[in-house]
């Protein structure tokens, strides 16, 4: 099923619409979109706008009114909906991990869905654990219960990732957990898509969300109508109406911060000097980080760190990085 | 809803504390086995002193008790057998969403059922039907029914839709969520309805002597028409001790066959 499971398949919906039977409107309405194959698309609206619903229509949990849903070549409105589901990731927001199967049980439930061998999954349970960055000789025979929500929230992605799906669909995954918890999932996520080149689509309330992990971003209105669907750098610098700017709110440029690593932004110039007794980033950090960093310790310098590499990054690099960016992107916006 | 029907054990806090909490729970289970012991021993001892006339003597001997033990096991056995197979299908079918609207009437009924004397159910049975063993099952599987048809539904209605959510998305049928997830969530709930019906059963049991299908009932009513004390103390006291030893093991199979992993 789905040739070329080796990272992602292309999504491509049509006229996609869900009119709920004794309403008027319908809660999605035609909608037409394609996720290219291995990007992380998110779906960002308010509440209500029909995001959950055009999601579970991909994997058929809420059968279309009528629409089109290609998965690479497949017709999906054409698959047994169980045989679809074994292979298309699924991450809801209540986690959903089942209360009596141990850890290695509840990873495991596709894979035994689809008749693997005991020794394969027992192999693949560890192998997911790690790459989400649990211990599987601690984890793997504990309950949910005896995991904190951050874990749990590992487990779900761990679980969804079992049977090495080309898509997954994310439902508000870090939805449940503190801010700290979720910049680190959302961190350790990052860092596995950039290994994994799933094709996903997510879902989440929070527009800083959507821009840190969206390689797309679908701004959505009531009956899921698209805004504006475009990268997030694009949709920041050039909204395409009052609906999307007044989405994003006036810290468009604040929020712009996220978007750009303490690497990028640095000038060639500062070196190694004068770094010492300053606090630390990773290179890898965005520039929001290093900002926290200055204000958190008073100073307009920080020492951007990358192994044993060092270099300067004063307030002025970062104002300038900001600036220089949206000149970039500003002038091929309409 | 559940609560009512939900026995005290198994429900909280054997959990924390791994160790001490397996010996209480250890320790709870010998307890009721050694009362039912020193009950017995009690009644023997008693029993034995007394000078019995002829009229005692014709039950207070070993066959006769034997005898009646043993048919009041059968009634209660037999019943509790025909109320799994009846009450836990039922359930499953009331606890679908489409037959949502069902689940107020079965609340409604048990609620009833239990407000019901059953020695009135028993007459009204008798007077339609006559007497025997299959007229008492009828209003035993009755009585009994309610409750572990009640909890199943409960127990599977209470079930977080989250989990069948998550279970359909990755692709499982609907028999399977059904049978490893929404029953295996159930069993508590399911199991503490069972041993509440199983305990009614036994009491109940005793009204069998009514329509003549025997059982302790006939010792306990015969001694109150001879006025014999000594046979009616020990019908008496020997429904209890089946009483409490079916509920006993009602709380071994919740402790064992409740899912680990759940708080
Ligand atoms: N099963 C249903 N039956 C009828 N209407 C529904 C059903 N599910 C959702 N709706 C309606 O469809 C619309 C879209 O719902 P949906 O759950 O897709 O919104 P959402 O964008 O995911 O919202 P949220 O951000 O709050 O999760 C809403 O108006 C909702 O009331
Ligand atoms: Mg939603």
């Amino acid at each position: 099923m789905f040739e070329n499971s080796d990272g992602g398949v292309r999504i491509e919906l049509r006229e996609l619409t869900k009119r709920y039977p004794g309403q008027t409107a319908p809660a999605v309405d035609a909608v037409s979109l394609d996720v290219p194959a291995g990007e992380l698309v998110v779906f960002v609206g308010p509440s209500g706008c029909g995001k959950t619903t055009t999601m579970k229509m991909i994997n058929r949990l809420i059968e279309p009114t009528s629409g089109e849903i290609r998965i690479g070549d497949e017709d999906v409105l054409r698959m047994r909906p169980d045989d679809l589901r074994r292979h298309v990731g699924y991450v809801i927001q209540q986690i959903g991990l089942f209360p009596h199967l141990t850890i290695a049980q509840n990873v495991g439930v596709v894979p035994k869905l689809l008749g693997w061998s005991k020794a394969k999954i027992n192999d693949r349970v560890d192998e997911l654990l790690g790459l989400v960055g649990l211990d599987a000789a601690d984890f793997r025979s504990r309950y949910p219960r005896q995991l904190s929500g951050g874990q749990q929230q590992r487990v779900g992605v761990a679980r969804a990732l079992a049977a090495d799906p080309p898509v997954m669909l994310m439902d508000e995954p870090f939805g449940a957990t503190d801010p700290i918890t979720r910049e680190h999932l959302q961190n350790e996520f990052l860092r596995l898509q950039r290994e994994l080149r799933k094709t996903i689509i997510f879902v989440t309330h929070d527009f800083e969300e959507a821009i840190k992990l969206g390689d797309r971003i679908a701004v959505l209105r009531e009956g899921s109508h698209i805004a504006q669907y475009d990268r997030p750098a694009r949709i920041l610098s050039a909204p395409a109406d009052d609906y999307v700017a007044g989405f994003i709110g006036t810290a468009g440029t604040l929020k712009r911060l996220a978007l750009i690593t303490v690497e990028e932004a640095r000038t060639a110039g500062d070196g190694p000097e004068g770094t010492a007794g300053l606090p630390e980033v990773e290179a890898t950090a965005t520039l929001r980080e290093a900002l926290d960093a200055m204000v958190a310790h008073g100073t307009e310098e920080v020492a951007a760190v990358s192994g044993d590499v060092r270099h300067r990054l004063t307030y002025q690099d970062i104002c300038q990085a900001i600036n220089s960016e949206s000149r970039e992107v500003e002038p091929s916006g309409g | 809803m559940v609560a009512d029907t939900l026995p005290v054990t198994g429900g909280v806090g054997d959990t924390g504390a791994p160790r001490r909490g397996r010996a209480r729970v250890l320790f709870r289970h010998l307890g009721t086995p050694i009362a039912i012991a020193a009950a017995l021993g009690v009644l023997y001892l008693w029993v034995h002193g007394l000078k019995l006339d002829s009229i005692e003597r014709r039950t207070l001997n070993y066959t006769y008790m034997h005898d009646r033990v043993i048919e009041h096991f059968k009634l209660t056995l037999i019943a509790s057998v025909i109320i799994v197979v009846i009450a836990i299908p039922l359930g499953v079918v009331v606890s679908r969403p489409r037959a949502r609207w069902v689940s107020p009437v079965i609340l409604g009924l048990s609620n009833l059922g239990q407000a019901i004397p059953s020695i009135g159910v028993l007459v009204l049975l008798t007077i339609k039907f006559g007497v025997g063993f299959k007229i008492a099952m009828i209003g035993l599987v009755a009585y009994g029914v309610l409750p572990v048809l009640r909890n199943t539904m409960v127990g599977i209605q209470q079930v977080d839709p989250a989990l069948v959510e998550a279970a359909r998305g990755m692709g499982m049928t609907r028999l399977q969520v059904l049978l490893s997830v929404e029953l295996r969530l159930a069993v508590p709930v399911i199991l503490a309805g069972l041993r509440t019906a199983l305990v009614l059963t036994v009491g109940v049991a005793t009204l069998a002597t009514f329509v003549n299908a025997g059982g302790l009932g006939d010792m306990i009513v015969n001694g109150i028409k001879l006025s014999r004390h000594p046979v009616l103390i020990t019908g008496g006291v020997l429904t209890c001790c089946i009483a409490f030893l079916v509920d006993w093991l009602g709380s071994l199979a919740e402790d064992v066959l409740r899912p680990r992993g759940l708080s």
